[in-house]
């Protein structure tokens, strides 16, 4: 699973409309990609943190629901893709082909097996 | 026959071999070891004409018979249908030689995608078979803690899917750099080790085996050969960096006569193979510095401006505080302490530079060297403040006494 991770504030300067466009437009070509090399299984870009919603789970089971992320962070999981890869030297790979804003970052981790 | 030496010399081709074949480098040390104690107990009565071999087919044994236990006790709870038949006997039967994976293990251990210091001790205790309590005490950590990050490094391995092939030549420069890096990081460890227990010998010698097999396995690469050169350059003046007292001796004073010549021109050699590439690299550069100041043995003087000069490449691949320090100290003896002194107050700094030993030490020296004693002394009481190692702290006490006798 490749998780995109961008500063907060990645799209909000004065060019922020046109650098997102650019970024949605390399993303879209990336999915072509994946897609035409057969590796890719899913992947989504997620809304914005305000529209987070977080639940918690506490002692004894008590769950409480908090406004907003997790964590918060200066950089926001903003979407991801799941591929199906040898290993992590492809996994990487194809990561480091993720378009992301200057401060981006995406993590690789495998999926859980069972 | 040396039986130990015969299973250390055999231990990275056999682990390396296994861990390709099983992707897994606790089971490939484990049936090493076990193959092991089995050659220590028959190999004295009965000695065998391929050491190597002999482990290799042991090995494969104990690692097949670990592998159908495990699969034992997976169908005792899933219930599977049969196992298909393991190609033990094929194996077993053929004379196959031992395939050289030792390069494949390397890359393995020294995956970017390990933390730096992780890598370091992997590659030391899988491919030298260095223990975890010698690693330890290298690397100045508690054993557990050792033995924690040896163990969380595999279960990445393991876990995250690193791939046990060779990459692909177009992956190289990035994963041997890792590779060259994770050496480094090796051999500093061996070099302080040598300073602060005194029995840093065996790990370095080691470290010097690493680098130099690596030479082997990937001949062409100058950035590979200047590591080996530059490894053996600096092991070659072992013997003369402590005093009798246990107590550091700068590079510029040591006795020349104690170097090791043997491998000074192993290093050298080396390091003209590396220089037909004509390509330099970070390696090649320190590995000529040693050498500029190995040249002293012959000419009787360190060419500091030379010394300079390579300061000056090496700034520009790994600008830094620890370049910087040193290019300031190479400068103040070609040019005047003065110049030292300012490219010392310029250096980049990652946090507090007057909190760090290396610089209040070579700001000691330099005052010194310009006869401002007042100033060398609290620069001296400044080090000493900063808990450096025995032999450095004996070497700082010693300046101090000396520029403090009263003078005329």
């Amino acid at each position: 699973m490749l998780l995109i991770y961008e500063p907060h504030d990645a799209y909000t300067g004065d060019n922020g409309e046109a650098l997102l466009m650019e970024i949605v437009g390399k993303h879209m070509a990336l999915s072509q990609d994946l897609e035409q090399n057969g590796v890719l299984l899913g992947g989504d870009g997620l809304q914005g943190v305000e529209t987070a919603t977080t639940v918690a789970t506490g002692e004894g089971g008590v769950q409480t629901l908090h406004d907003g992320p997790f964590a918060e962070t200066r950089e926001q999981l903003g979407g991801y893709y799941v591929v199906e890869v040898a290993d992590l030297d492809q996994a990487l790979a194809w990561a480091r082909k993720v378009p992301v804003a200057v401060g981006g970052k995406v993590e690789v981790r495998p999926v859980m097996i069972y | 026959m040396d039986v130990g030496a015969a299973i250390i010399g055999a231990r990275a081709r056999v682990v390396s071999a296994l861990a390709a074949r099983f992707r897994d480098l606790d089971l490939a040390e484990d049936a090493f070891s076990d193959a092991a104690l089995t050659a220590l107990a028959v190999w004295p009565a009965d000695p065998p004409r391929d050491p190597a071999a002999w482990l290799w087919r042991a090995s494969l044994r104990k690692a097949l018979d670990a592998t159908r236990r495990m699969a034992t006790r997976t169908r005792a709870v899933f219930d599977d249908p049969a196992p298909e038949p393991t190609p033990e006997d094929i194996v077993m039967q053929s004379d196959t030689p031992i395939p050289d994976e030792r390069l494949r293990l390397i890359f393995v251990c020294c995956h970017p995608a390990l933390a730096p210091e992780a890598r370091a001790a992997l590659t030391l205790k899988v491919v030298c078979g260095l223990s975890t309590e010698r690693l330890a005490r290298a690397f100045l950590v508690a054993e557990p803690a050792m033995l924690q990050r040896i163990t969380r490094a595999k279960r990445k391995i393991a876990g995250a899917g690193v791939s046990f092939e060779v990459p692909a030549r177009a992956a190289w420069p990035e994963r041997l750099g890792a590779v060259l890096a994770t050496l480094e990081i090796a051999y500093a460890q061996a070099y302080e080790d040598a300073a602060l227990a005194g029995d840093g010998a065996d790990f370095a010698a080691e470290v010097l085996r690493l680098s130099g097999l690596l030479v082997e396995l990937v001949p062409d690469d100058p950035e590979v050969l200047g590591l080996a050169a530059l490894v053996r350059f600096a092991e070659a003046r072992r013997a003369a960096r402590l005093d009798r007292d246990g107590g550091m001796i700068p590079l510029s004073e040591q006795d020349v006569r104690a170097w090791d010549s043997g491998l000074i021109a192993q290093g050298a050699r080396l390091l003209d193979r590396a220089a037909a590439y004509r390509r330099t690299g970070a390696c090649q550069i320190l590995a000529a510095i040693h050498g500029a100041h190995l040249s002293r043995r012959d000419s009787g003087v360190t060419p500091w401006p030379t010394i300079v000069r390579l300061y000056e490449a090496l700034r520009v691949l790994r600008p830094g505080p620890v370049t910087a320090v040193n290019r300031a100290v190479a400068l103040g003896m070609a040019q005047g302490v003065e110049a030292g002194l300012d490219a010392l107050a310029a250096a980049p700094a990652d946090g507090r530079l007057d909190r760090w030993l290396p610089w209040q030490a070579a700001r000691a020296w330099l005052l010194e060297e310009a006869g401002r004693n007042e100033e060398a002394r609290a620069a001296y009481d400044a080090a000493l403040a900063l808990d450096p190692a025995p032999a450095e702290r004996l070497y700082f006490l010693r300046r101090r006494e000396a520029i403090s006798a009263p003078e005329g």
